[in-house]
């Protein structure tokens, strides 16, 4: 331990003016990072919903096909590297099926008649609520 | 039959010896599992910059190629994916290690070469990712957290590759530490 | 005495520290932005239902969660019982048909008086001056027409368009100035006339949820009742921000910040419709023809605060979605809407000079169209 804290001491030492200023630059630019990529616009989980309850919140970042039984049948939600879709829905006008990939935060898919919903959520929704 | 013998050099030799500690260092990280996938400390990047310091830029590339090279063949993953994204960070270090070579000594020692490799290392896997591997845009939220990792690595393998520069100059103080 | 060289050293191991605390001081603001973004939680409760046939999703900001989850129960079960009353087509029970259904069995039967709520009184009456508004564009006395398309069900699909069941539709001219109300008794002039408010009972039930918060004392909310929505108050220090559904993917083509008291409503080809041989029918069927509205993708409009501003919001798209390009200005004028937003088929987007102030445009792509 105390070898350690006697090396540390002397890599401290070691450091020169600039190889600070590279280390203070790199955190400067890593929070930047985070700013900006983690924002609004990037989806990290979904989050499905059946009936008036959370049904459960993945991370987009796997591939998986989720079974959720609603009130009318079976849906199948597939998640895949960032994006979540509905793939098979008992519902008949296939609505929600044709909402395509969902890949930005705050988009969402409804299954009116099954009653289940996605919805991708980032670190800030872009919005409250939707319009439609 | 007549044997015909390769003539190598005593450099051949000193990049051979170099690049099998190098491919030792690699095999070791890729046997070990990483608690986040895709982030690993780096360590065979520690001979890539002694070499740079001690045999010139040259070497340090020759080795540095042969171990992606030789280390994929060894680890059967050759012209894979792991392949191509080692490939790609070594070959982007290198460019930056080039580049930082440049920068005056009195105020960038090693550890801004190492930090600086290990970002131009990461980002070149990235575009690796990008371009090649899954091209669309969901892996953009991992950055920030290669990020974080670069540095951390670049500045401990860094300061260890000082501190064996250091232990080599005291022990041959014909050797200008640099 | 201090030397030389101890004073060498002692500036060196200040600016070495000088740059340690630089150091210390930039990890400590990163990890406070991270700290304050992730783990900063709000006071917003927030729950999603289905009720009326589509979602009903209520945001109560500044409450406990305890006290804002029996106050959206409340408003969830005054909107299941309004859809009972309210309902078009579906009996509440096996042998008992909604109160709008028994008022239109009598208009069917002749000019027999039928007792109604004071509460259904008061919503046709609000309708008819609407309706007559619009110059009845905004029809809800078309319900045969409706059940015609096939959308008078739960599960429809593409129907056979009978023309000539329409055209007699359309000549029978059902209107809501056909329907008579005297001290809560209703009968109708026209045994054509069968009540569909579709597109009036979401806004009412808007209103009323809104009235039923601020009577309870709750500053902040966001009430949507399949899409459209009322605000009150805002969300912290920001006004509540909604975003507006493209008509033709599953996003969000704009935001826009609803302050207090403003209500926004949409009406457009994508909720409801079916499509036959290419051609898609959607649910907004202009009581002129007959015949679904082809030409306009979506309408959307923003209503500011006023008595009604949910009702308004949910009844005012309808006559601008269906008339005409060159009149869909007029229309919006004629309910005093200044921020409205049309999408038409080849998804050209035309939008009103105060409403285009207001826009975030998500996708910077959008070319649109700006009309004083």
């Amino acid at each position: 331990m105390l070898n350690f804290s006697h090396n540390l001491k002397l890599a401290v030492k070691s450091l020169r003016l600039g190889d600070w200023l590279i280390v203070a630059g790199s955190l400067i630019a890593i929070v930047y990072l985070f700013q900006i990529l983690w924002s609004s616009e990037h989806a990290t989980k979904v989050q499905i919903r059946l009936g008036d309850k959370v049904y459960a919140t993945y991370t987009l970042n796997q591939q998986r096909d989720v079974h959720v039984h609603g009130p009318i049948g079976n849906a199948v939600i597939s998640i895949a590297h960032g994006k979540a879709r509905f793939s098979k829905s008992p519902c008949h006008n296939q609505y929600c099926v044709h909402q395509g990939w969902l890949t930005r935060a705050g988009q969402a898919a409804i299954c009116l008649p099954n009653q289940i919903s996605l919805e991708l959520i980032g670190e800030n929704k872009p919005y409250d609520s939707l319009n439609y | 039959m007549k044997r015909t013998k390769i003539q190598t050099t005593a450099d051949d030799h000193r990049i051979a010896k170099l690049a099998a500690f190098a491919i030792a260092l690699h095999m070791i990280e890729a046997v070990i599992p990483s608690p986040i996938p895709g982030v690993k400390p780096g360590i065979a990047n520690i001979v890539t910059l002694y070499v740079l310091t001690q045999y010139g830029f040259a070497t340090a590339a020759w080795v540095s190629i042969l171990r992606v090279f030789a280390s994929s063949l060894l680890l059967g993953q050759f012209l894979s994916p792991t392949f191509a994204l080692s490939l790609g960070g070594a070959v982007l270090s290198l460019m930056m290690l080039w580049l930082a070579m440049h920068l005056p000594k009195k105020y960038f020692s090693i550890v801004s070469l190492s930090i600086l490799a290990a970002f131009a290392h990461i980002a070149g896997q990235l575009m690796i990712v990008r371009l090649w591997l899954i091209p669309h845009a969901s892996v953009s939220y991992l950055i920030p957290i290669f990020a974080i990792a670069a540095l951390f690595f670049g500045l401990i393998n860094g300061l260890i590759t000082a501190k064996l520069i250091y232990n080599k100059a005291s022990n041959k103080p014909e050797m200008p530490p640099l | 005495m201090i030397s030389p060289r101890f004073h060498y050293t002692a500036s060196r191991l200040r600016s070495k520290l000088r740059f340690m605390i630089t150091l210390l001081l930039l990890i400590l603001l990163g990890l406070a932005i991270f700290g304050l973004n992730a783990y900063n939680k709000e006071p917003l409760y927030h729950s999603q239902s289905y009720v009326f046939g589509t979602l009903v999703d209520i945001s109560i900001y500044g409450e406990p969660d305890a006290r804002a989850s029996i106050l959206s129960n409340q408003i969830l079960q005054d909107f299941q019982s309004l859809h009972h009353q309210l309902h078009a087509w579906k009996p509440t029970s096996e042998n008992q048909t909604s109160e709008l259904g028994a008022l239109n069995h009598a208009f069917s039967q002749g000019k027999a008086s039928v007792s109604i709520s004071p509460q259904l009184a008061e919503m046709l009456t609000d309708a008819t001056n609407f309706s007559v508004k619009s110059h009845g564009l905004f029809n809800p006395a078309i319900g045969h027409l409706i059940n015609t398309w096939g959308f008078q069900r739960d599960e429809f699909g593409a129907v056979n368009i009978d023309d000539d069941k329409i055209k007699a539709l359309v000549k029978s001219k059902p209107s809501m100035t056909d329907i008579v109300i005297k001290n809560n008794n209703a009968y109708s002039n026209n045994v054509s006339v069968k009540l569909d408010l579709g597109g009036y009972a979401k806004g009412y039930a808007l209103d009323m949820a809104a009235d039923y918060l601020r009577k309870q004392q709750v500053k902040n909310a966001l009430i949507n009742i399949g899409g459209n929505i009322v605000a009150l108050g805002q969300h912290g220090k920001n006004p509540w921000r909604v975003g507006i559904q493209h008509p033709r993917q599953p996003s969000a083509i704009a935001t826009l910040d609803l302050p207090d008291g403003w209500a926004i409503g949409s009406s457009g080809d994508y909720q409801r419709y079916f499509i036959l041989n290419g051609k898609r029918y959607c649910h907004i069927i202009d009581p002129r023809t007959g015949y679904p509205v082809q030409h306009t993708q979506a309408v959307t409009v923003l209503i500011s605060p006023q008595a009604h501003a949910g009702v308004l919001s949910d009844v005012a798209s309808k006559p601008i979605f269906i008339e005409a390009a060159e009149n869909k200005a007029q229309a919006a004028a004629t309910f005093g809407i200044e921020n409205w937003m049309v999408i038409d088929q080849k998804s050209n987007f035309l939008v009103s000079k105060a409403m285009a102030q207001k826009l975030h445009w998500l996708d910077t792509n959008v070319k649109f169209f700006t009309q004083p």
